[in-house]
């Protein structure tokens, strides 16, 4: 076995100087750096990295062609199984997928797939190269998608490459999803969502914004209308402790309304643009998930002195990315584990002022899982002014109570066979609201897969 | 020849500026009407919206691309057009009076709309704060249906704040009062008191719908528990998106919580946790002050100052 180099490191905005703006954190590889790091692939004779991949991106080859500098070559490798690169390089947990499964894993560290993606997408784009898609003659048959998310995005391009006439009805006034108000500027930049979008329409993908199927168009014109309907509005409405005091207490977000309010709405240009955010001096997350620390980073740059994570396990168990959780403690981001907060006390005014919290201990269950458990008598107090909750999120009931005809499980979430159709013939669904609350990656490969049922439906039915 | 060629291309750079991709809607202003009271009278063109509206239901504004979204009630719909009462107050109704010609978005209809049918006799009631709105709309479909009687209340602060009458509900209701606060026009008080009244007078209330200040749609709470008397109440809550994603409108109906966006945005008033019902609203009042602030020194937002770039 050769002796493997080092990972090349990627450069990065400093931490003091970064929590002052909201620029990418990461500057990116140049195409050196890139280079170099697809060097280190040992193209491997069957590569684990692939089938680890939910959109199966011919890694091994990507690296190769990186490697020989044949980067427009690459740019197209990875287009064709992955419509939005430069997205998921930069949000997908690489290290429990491709980079997870890489052989250098064993010696070293793994290749930086996700940085290398993210590298060649931005070249891409940077080049302006256009990826010449054959589009099959299929206009006449139509495909409406409700939800402009990483499934619904997917989906549509897909459905498009099959030739079908495209409709994605967006509630938002701005098409992607998470990707637009969930995810902050600094993780992923705006301008690169919104150039993906762009391309997507300039493929001829139809994009309805301000359209809340259920509301304002409903459920059963998208049947009559469409050949086949793709159900993608994701898992977008937050969880709540529910513990005393949240309500009728100012200063208690979840996740979901601080991050919308940031990123979304720009509450961080306030007043040049006119939705508000408040920030007290200590801000207390709860939950330690890529939503939470994405919530702790985002306050810390709208100002607030100290930021603390408040987890009931410990810090092994944070769901967060690894990468994440790092930036975060690398910004003074204080986490607190073993702890869960039972009652937060306001002030006079109404705001949070203090909370009270409660020690836990992990016990391990009969079934060998590990679950928190209150310390009796441990209880103490601790001085916030903000609380974040970051506990997850379910499925939106707005839409599906108006459309019971579709099958769902306890938990509101979408119940859909090997094919992604759902209870009703010609309604398929993927991505969260299918699966529940999980990553951006999972999303795109469904909506892909998705796609090809969707394709074999409507051929099949003519 | 040379000449369609030349169209040919113009075309071609015309699609590529994406000039023919989509047309833009906009939300034509077509009336902006002071009615020299709290509010300002706007109607706008939103055939889509107008189309699908059903009383009680409320709809996003949004001025500008780098605006609030801003849930709003509407009054009335005709001929593609949504009229609306918009408070004078900070910043929205500042760009309104500086003569803003369209919304950049108009939203909806969100929420749950009334059913609308024969309920007997109603009584809608509304103060300034809450109400105005839904007590039109609602006033005028049941109105149209057979075997409704229905009765209106409107509380004003005071008689200089009374609508002009083509805005009351008067004209699309049985009965109507009006209450001012300082009891220069009609009743001193509130809507409660009115209320009490028939009820005492025995008048038999099949249901009532409402809006208003939190205190009193709390101790309209407790008269229509005693009474046992229906009713829906409009909770006015704070929202960012009105979809059900942010859970900032949530109230607590029955110990559940709920969303007034998605769920509401009225309930039934006797299942209100009215202690827990939000006052969220304060904790952005230095913020809109701010903002009000800013919109009055970079008045016009037309670019070239260059002072908001500071």
């Amino acid at each position: 076995m050769p002796k493997i180099a080092p990972r090349v490191p990627m450069g990065e905005q400093p931490a003091l100087q970064r929590i002052k703006n909201f620029n990418s954190v990461p500057y990116g590889y140049t195409e050196d750096e890139a280079v170099e790091e697809a060097t280190r692939c040992i193209q491997c004779k069957k590569p684990k990295c692939e089938p680890a991949c939910p959109v199966n991106i011919g890694i091994k080859e990507m690296n190769l062609l990186i490697a020989q500098r044949k980067f427009k070559e690459a740019y197209l490798l990875v287009k064709e199984d992955n419509t939005f690169p430069a997205c998921s390089g930069r949000v997908c947990p690489q290290e429990n997928q491709c980079e997870g499964d890489c052989i250098l894993v064993k010696f070293d560290e793994p290749i930086a797939i996700g940085k290398l993606e993210a590298f060649i997408a931005d070249w891409g784009s940077k080049h302006k190269i256009e990826v010449e898609q054959a589009i099959a003659d299929n206009e006449d048959k139509h495909v409406a998608i409700v939800g402009s998310g990483p499934a619904g995005l997917a989906c549509a391009s897909e459905c498009r490459k099959y030739g079908y006439a495209v409709t994605i009805y967006e509630t938002l006034h701005k098409a992607g999803g998470v990707l637009q108000y969930g995810i902050p500027e600094f993780r992923l930049p705006k301008d690169i969502v919104d150039e993906e979008i762009q391309k997507l329409e300039d493929m001829g993908v139809k994009i309805e914004l301000n359209h809340t199927v259920g509301q304002n168009i409903y459920y059963y014109e998208l049947v009559s209308q469409n050949d086949a309907v793709f159900l993608a509005m994701g898992a977008g409405a937050p969880k709540f402790m529910g513990i005393a005091g949240e309500n009728p207490l100012d200063s208690v977000y979840s996740s979901n309304e601080f991050l919308i309010r940031a990123n979304l709405m720009k509450a961080y240009k306030f007043p040049e643009w006119d939705t508000p955010i408040v920030v007290g001096e200590k801000v207390a997350v709860i939950g330690a998930g890529n939503v939470a620390m994405d919530s702790a980073r985002t306050a810390l740059r709208l100002g607030a002195k100290e930021v603390h994570i408040i987890y009931r396990r410990t810090k092994e168990h944070a769901p967060a990315r690894e990468e994440e959780l790092h930036h975060a403690l690398e910004e003074g981001i204080v986490f607190h584990e073993l702890v869960n907060p039972i009652r937060f006390h306001g002030d006079e005014n109404g705001f949070v002022d203090y909370m009270e919290l409660v020690k836990m201990e992990l016990i391990e269950k009969e079934d060998g899982r590990l679950s928190p458990e209150p310390i009796e008598g441990s209880n103490y107090y601790m001085a916030v002014d903000t609380v974040i909750e970051a506990l997850g999120t379910v499925p939106n009931r707005l839409f599906l109570d108006r459309a019971p005809e579709i099958k769902r499980n306890k938990k509101g979430v979408i119940i859909v066979d090997e094919n992604h159709m759902t209870s009703v013939e010609g309604t398929f669904a993927g991505g969260d609201a299918a699966s529940g609350a999980a990553t951006v990656i999972k999303a795109l490969g469904e909506g892909k897969n998705a796609a090809k049922s969707i394709h074999a439906y409507i051929s099949s039915s003519d | 020849m040379s000449f369609s060629i030349l169209l040919f291309f113009i075309a071609l750079k015309s699609y590529k500026l994406n000039i023919f991709k989509g047309e833009y809607v906009s939300f034509k202003i077509t009336q902006m009407m002071d009615l020299d009271s709290i509010d300002y009278l706007v109607d706008v063109e939103a055939p889509e919206i107008a189309e699908r509206f059903h009383p009680g239901q409320f709809v996003m504004l949004m001025t500008r691309k780098e605006g609030e979204r801003i849930p709003m009630s509407v009054m009335k719909v005709e001929d593609g057009k949504l009229s609306m009462f918009i408070r004078k107050l900070g910043k929205t109704s500042k760009e309104l009076r500086d003569g803003i010609t369209s919304f950049e978005n108009v939203i909806g209809p969100l929420g749950h709309g009334i059913e609308e049918k024969e309920y007997g006799t109603v009584v809608v009631v509304s103060d300034a704060v809450c109400g105005h709105a839904e007590n039109y709309a609602i006033c005028e479909a049941l109105n149209k249906i057979e075997g409704n009687h229905i009765i209106s209340i409107q509380t004003f602060p005071s008689e200089k704040e009374v609508y002009p009458e083509d805005y009351l509900t008067k004209s699309v209701s049985h009965r109507h009062f009006i209450t001012t606060e300082d009891g220069s026009n009609g009743t001193k008080g509130n809507y409660v008191p009115i209320l009490q009244n028939l009820v005492d007078n025995g008048v038999k209330i099949d249901f009532v719908f409402g809006g208003g200040k939190l205190p009193t749609m709390k101790a309209v709470s407790t008269l229509l528990a005693k009474n046992n008397i229906d009713n829906l109440f409009t909770t006015r809550q704070m929202m960012v998106d009105g979809s059900g994603m942010c859970g900032a409108c949530r109230v607590y109906i029955d110990g559940e919580m709920r969303l007034a966006c998605v769920d509401g945005p009225m309930f039934d008033s006797r299942k209100i946790n009215w202690t827990r019902a939000m006052k969220r609203y304060s904790m952005f009042k230095k913020e809109e002050k701010k903002a009000d602030d800013h919109y009055e020194a970079h008045k016009g937002h037309k670019g070239g100052c260059g002072s908001c770039q500071k």
